[in-house]
Parts: C-alpha cells; sequence; structure tokens
C-alpha cells in the first residue's frame, strides 16, 4: 500500500500491530477516525492512555483493577466464603459471563511448567494461600484447564491447602472444554461452576 | 482391511503418483535411491499418522516444495474408508478420515494396524534398550489407546520432572511439594504401562517362540524374552521415593518404566551377546512377526505388513523359510521392496495371491505385471 501521508501510514501500522488486524482492517478503522471530528479520536487516546496507566492488578485476586482492590473483591453481595482459581484473567470474564458465580476469584497467571521456565514461585501461589489462612475461605474451587500441567498445579495446590479447613472442588472435568475455559460455551461453563465435584488426590484419569 | 489406493503428492522423490493396489502381494522393484522405500513410508504414514524415518514431516516434502499429501483408500469389511494426510511447512499436520478432521492424531493411530519390518532393524536386539521399548510401545498403541494417553502423559511430566531436578541444581533450591507433585501425576500412568507390557511380554514370548522355530528350522532353539522393570518388585511411588536423592545429584528420574527393557535369548544366552548374524536375523523377523499376530489377535484383523529390502541380507534357505510362513499362515496385504526383480518374481512366483509388480525409478512407480 502507498499512502499520500506518512502520517496516515504510522497509525496504520499502529492498529496493524494489533493481533487479529491486519492491514486492510487498519486502514479502515484509520480512515474511520478520520472522517469523525477530532475530538471523537481524543477521546479514544485518552481512553487508552488512563487505562494503560491506571490499570493494575488487584493485590488480593491478581484480577484488573483500578485501585488497591478490583470491582470484584470489593463487592459487598459477593460470597467471600467462596474463591476460583483460574489460570488467567480472560478465564475469569469467560466465568463472569456465565452469571452462574457469586464468589470471589484467585488469578494465577498461568499453570507449573518447569520446561516453560514457570515453577511454582512464578505464580500467584503464595498469596492464595495466605488468603486461605486468614479463615473467611471455605471452599477453593480449581478452574483450571484440563491439561497434563493443570493436573500438576491442582496437585501442587492441594498438598499446600491441606492444612487448612476448606473443601477443594474441581469444576466437573466430563464437559469438553476445548482445551481452555475461556472457549467453553457459557452455558456449559456456567453449568460446570454449579456443579463442580469434591477434589480427590487419585483423581488422575488414566 | 487392506490399502486399496495410494496418492502421493510431492512426498519424498514423488511429484505426484497414483496406485492401485492389490488385497494380497504388492512388489516395487528398482534400484537403490529410486523411491521404493518411499512408498513404503507413505503407506505406513497413512496408518500410523506419521513417517518410519527419524525425518521430521517437513523433511519429508519433496525438495524445493513446502507441502505434501498423502491419500489412501483403505477398504475394510463393509466400507471405504478414505484417509488423507497433509503436512505444509510452518502449519500444523492434517489428518482426515472421510474429510472429518482428527483433533487428536492419536485417535487415528490403531484403525489400520501396519508391521513393517526394514533392513537395519536387527539393531533393536543389538543396541539399547530404548528401540526394544519403541518396538513394544509401537505395538501396545496400536492396540490399546489408554496405553497411548499413559505413555504421552508419562514422557510429558518425566520431562517436566527432570527439568525441574536441572533447574533446582541450577538454582540450589529444591521444592519437595512439586516433585510430590509430578509423582503423583507418573506414578498411575506407570503402573498402567508397567502392567501392559508385563503382559504383552509373556504373550510375545510364545508368538515369537513359535515363529522363530519355523524360521530357523530348528527344534532345538528355544527363544525367551523377559520383561526387566525396575518397577517388578517395587511400588512405583516408593520408587521414586527412594531414588530422589540419587535423581537430585544426577538431575534425571533414575528409575522408572521409561529404564524398562525386554531381554531376549536363544538357549538361554543373551542375543546381544552371543547370538550369530543368522540368529539375530531369524530373530528378528520372527518379533515382527510376532507383533503382526499380536495386532491381529488384539484388533481381530491383518495388519498391512511392509517388507523392506530383505533379501539383500538375508540367505536365499532364510527367504524360502519366511515365504513358507507367509504362503502357511493367513496373512492379509503385503508390500515388499527389492532391487532385483527377477528375484522377487521368482521368489513370489508359486504363491496363490493375487499380485501386482511396480517398477519404481526416479519417483516413478510404473505397473510391470498384474494377476489380479
Ligand atoms: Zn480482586
Amino acid at each position: 500500500m502507498n499512502f499520500s501521508s506518512k502520517l496516515l501510514e504510522e497509525a496504520v501500522q499502529a492498529f496493524a500491530s494489533l493481533p487479529g488486524i491486519g492491514r486492510k482492517t487498519a486502514l479502515r478503522l484509520v480512515l474511520h477516525l478520520i472522517q469523525r471530528e477530532p475530538q471523537h479520536t481524543e477521546r479514544f487516546v485518552q481512553s487508552l492512555l488512563r487505562m494503560r496507566q491506571g490499570v493494575r492488578s488487584c493485590t488480593v485476586c491478581y484480577n484488573l483493577a483500578d485501585s488497591e482492590l478490583c470491582q470484584v473483591c470489593i463487592d459487598p453481595r459477593r460470597d467471600r466464603s467462596l474463591v476460583c482459581v483460574v489460570e488467567s484473567i480472560r478465564d475469569v470474564m469467560a466465568i463472569e459471563d456465565t452469571h452462574q458465580y457469586r464468589g470471589l476469584y484467585h488469578v494465577l497467571g498461568g499453570v507449573i511448567s518447569p520446561i516453560e521456565g514457570i515453577g511454582p514461585e512464578q505464580l500467584h501461589i503464595e498469596g492464595l494461600i495466605q488468603r486461605v489462612a486468614q479463615g473467611e475461605i471455605q471452599e477453593v474451587i480449581m478452574a483450571v484447564s484440563p491439561t497434563i500441567e493443570g493436573d500438576t498445579t491442582i496437585f501442587y495446590l492441594s498438598k499446600k491447602l491441606r492444612e487448612y479447613p476448606v473443601r477443594l472442588t474441581t469444576i466437573a472435568r466430563g464437559v469438553s472444554f476445548g482445551g481452555e475455559l475461556e472457549y467453553a460455551d457459557e452455558l456449559t461453563l456456567g453449568r460446570s461452576i454449579v456443579a463442580r465435584v469434591p477434589y480427590q488426590t487419585d483423581a488422575t484419569s488414566l | 482391511m487392506y490399502l486399496q489406493r495410494l496418492v502421493l503428492t510431492n512426498f519424498k522423490n514423488y511429484d505426484w503418483q497414483s496406485l492401485e493396489l492389490s488385497p494380497g502381494l504388492n512388489c516395487f522393484t528398482g534400484l537403490n535411491g529410486m523411491g521404493k522405500t518411499n512408498l513404503l513410508d507413505a503407506i505406513y504414514f497413512l496408518c500410523i499418522g506419521k513417517s518410519r524415518s527419524a525425518l521430521t514431516d517437513a523433511q519429508l516434502c519433496r525438495h524445493g516444495t513446502d507441502f505434501f499429501r498423502l491419500e489412501g483408500w483403505f477398504q475394510t469389511d463393509d466400507k471405504l474408508v478414505q484417509i488423507v494426510a497433509k503436512v505444509q511447512q510452518g502449519k500444523r499436520k492434517i489428518l482426515e478420515n472421510n474429510n472429518l478432521q482428527y483433533a487428536n492424531l492419536s485417535e487415528h493411530l490403531g484403525l489400520f494396524p501396519v508391521v513393517f519390518i526394514g533392513p537395519d532393524d536387527t539393531q533393536m536386539l543389538t543396541e539399547g534398550s530404548e528401540e526394544r521399548r519403541k518396538f513394544i510401545d509401537n505395538t501396545l498403541s496400536q492396540t490399546d489407546p489408554t496405553y497411548l494417553r499413559c505413555l504421552m502423559t508419562y514422557q510429558k511430566v518425566l520431562l517436566q520432572r527432570n527439568t525441574a531436578l536441572k533447574q533446582f541444581a541450577e538454582r540450589g533450591a529444591f521444592d519437595a511439594g512439586l516433585i510430590q507433585a509430578l509423582d503423583a501425576q507418573l506414578a498411575p500412568v506407570g503402573r498402567y504401562i508397567h502392567q501392559k507390557r508385563k503382559v504383552f511380554a509373556i504373550e510375545l514370548e510364545a508368538l515369537v517362540s513359535l515363529i522363530y522355530r519355523h524360521l530357523a528350522n530348528n527344534e532345538e532353539e528355544r527363544v525367551q524374552s523377559r520383561y526387566c522393570s525396575s518397577l517388578q518388585d517395587t511400588a512405583f511411588e516408593d520408587l521414586l521415593a527412594r531414588n530422589l536423592d540419587k535423581d537430585r545429584l544426577l538431575q534425571r528420574t533414575t528409575a522408572g518404566i521409561h529404564r524398562d527393557d525386554l531381554e531376549l535369548s536363544i538357549r538361554s544366552l543373551p542375543v546381544k551377546r552371543f547370538a550369530s548374524q543368522g540368529q539375530l536375523k531369524s530373530l528378528l523377523l520372527a518379533l515382527k512377526l510376532a507383533q503382526y499376530r499380536y495386532l491381529e489377535n488384539q484388533k481381530g484383523l491383518q495388519p498391512v505388513l511392509l517388507l523392506d529390502d530383505l533379501f539383500d541380507k538375508l540367505d536365499a534357505p532364510r527367504v524360502a523359510r519366511l515365504f513358507q510362513y507367509l504362503q502357511s499362515g493367513s496373512f492379509g496385504q503385503v508390500c515388499i521392496t527389492d532391487t532385483d526383480a527377477a528375484r522377487l518374481e521368482k521368489i513370489v512366483q508359486n504363491l496363490a495371491v493375487p499380485l501386482y509388480h511396480y517398477q519404481v525409478q526416479n519417483g516413478s512407480a510404473q505397473l510391470q505385471n498384474s494377476t489380479l
């Protein structure tokens, strides 16, 4: 593509650097911005800047937050006896979309996989144990993907949490998640959260 | 079950080739390097989902191209099944069954059992234990999907454990909880694999002895195959726990089913040290034909038998007895390669099976002769 304006070309490149956006779509988006009033672009850029500068990790659950605590953690209607352990922020969003879960979350930031350089200390495991140690949590739901690494992580957590009087459950493993939580359809995911089952140490399936 | 039609596109030295195959015997003759073995490898690929060679999928593309495609039409009892394998550089391999893509390649394994006998396979008898484990795994993976799943899990967790041991040593740290978590995953799958191998070794010994006696033409020579495993008299969990200090020192997992072996002996003498070249060849054929019988018994259908370039390495009496055996027992589809067309024609001329003979030259196969 040849551009008559260097500034236009730079903006197209900026959009095209985003995942899932090709050069054609990028150009369409930039031309759209040019056709709108300048204030529109200003508001657009401002919201991105504010988001990037302001967004942070919730100090309790490692969800995305605007301040110390995220919207879920400060919501008084949430059930504080329940915590759902997930790999990523996107999993939180997938579960929230089901409207079936009213407890709290804990985002691990991945699963244990030494070959990818991820040991327990790279994940937010210590924070989870501290939360459980405080005593308010009665049930920990492991909503980690049903992979070999996911199993390692769940087993590791179950050992660490064994000394505390909490119930450990997993979301029903019979349902197909297509590998990742976020791809499960809302209905299936919602149902499997409601119909969670007690975690058993020897549940490593053959 | 047999392969009725095979189409190769950009596979190894084949540009494009379509072949009709006989449900009985198929002979491919031609000079070395012309592409005889590549045809057998294509058939193997369609049955197993990967090449028999050590090459990566991308390396199987014809020189100067970046993809290949294999298409096979398998005739089973009541239906015709089309299997297509597509490999494109930088993309995931695709395997299709009647135009339906497998979500998991492992679902395909075992649908079309296959046995391959190659010229260098006697290494399996003389070298380290890995080749013998591969032989067992190849067989059991074709008959037992759970075995395959356990094996894949075992290998993945073992790699994680060994990596963790290395990282502990490098960082001077140790996390007992992580090792416990990994051991808890290794134990059940390791136990399953161990049990299956144990039972298999017993059945294998009976089959091998019978076939070897026929091939060696010697009633005296008794073959024994003994399965050796550190799980034999210790529970796997205990074994892992007991070896932990050693494992940490050596930075790898020292005990487990990844160290198992199959000890083969003739007249109670280990073949690794005492067998003659002739005995090794007979034993290898016997093992592979035993694999054939085992697959046949388990699956209830006859595997495809691929014999690659055997006659240069085998003496005439052994070849004769091999064919006697092939003729006496019931066999399904057999594909044979040889450099010497006249020799092969002579060997197979009296066999009462439908036959196709292809001449292979520079990545092209021409039908010479057919008794179909
Ligand atoms: Zn939070």
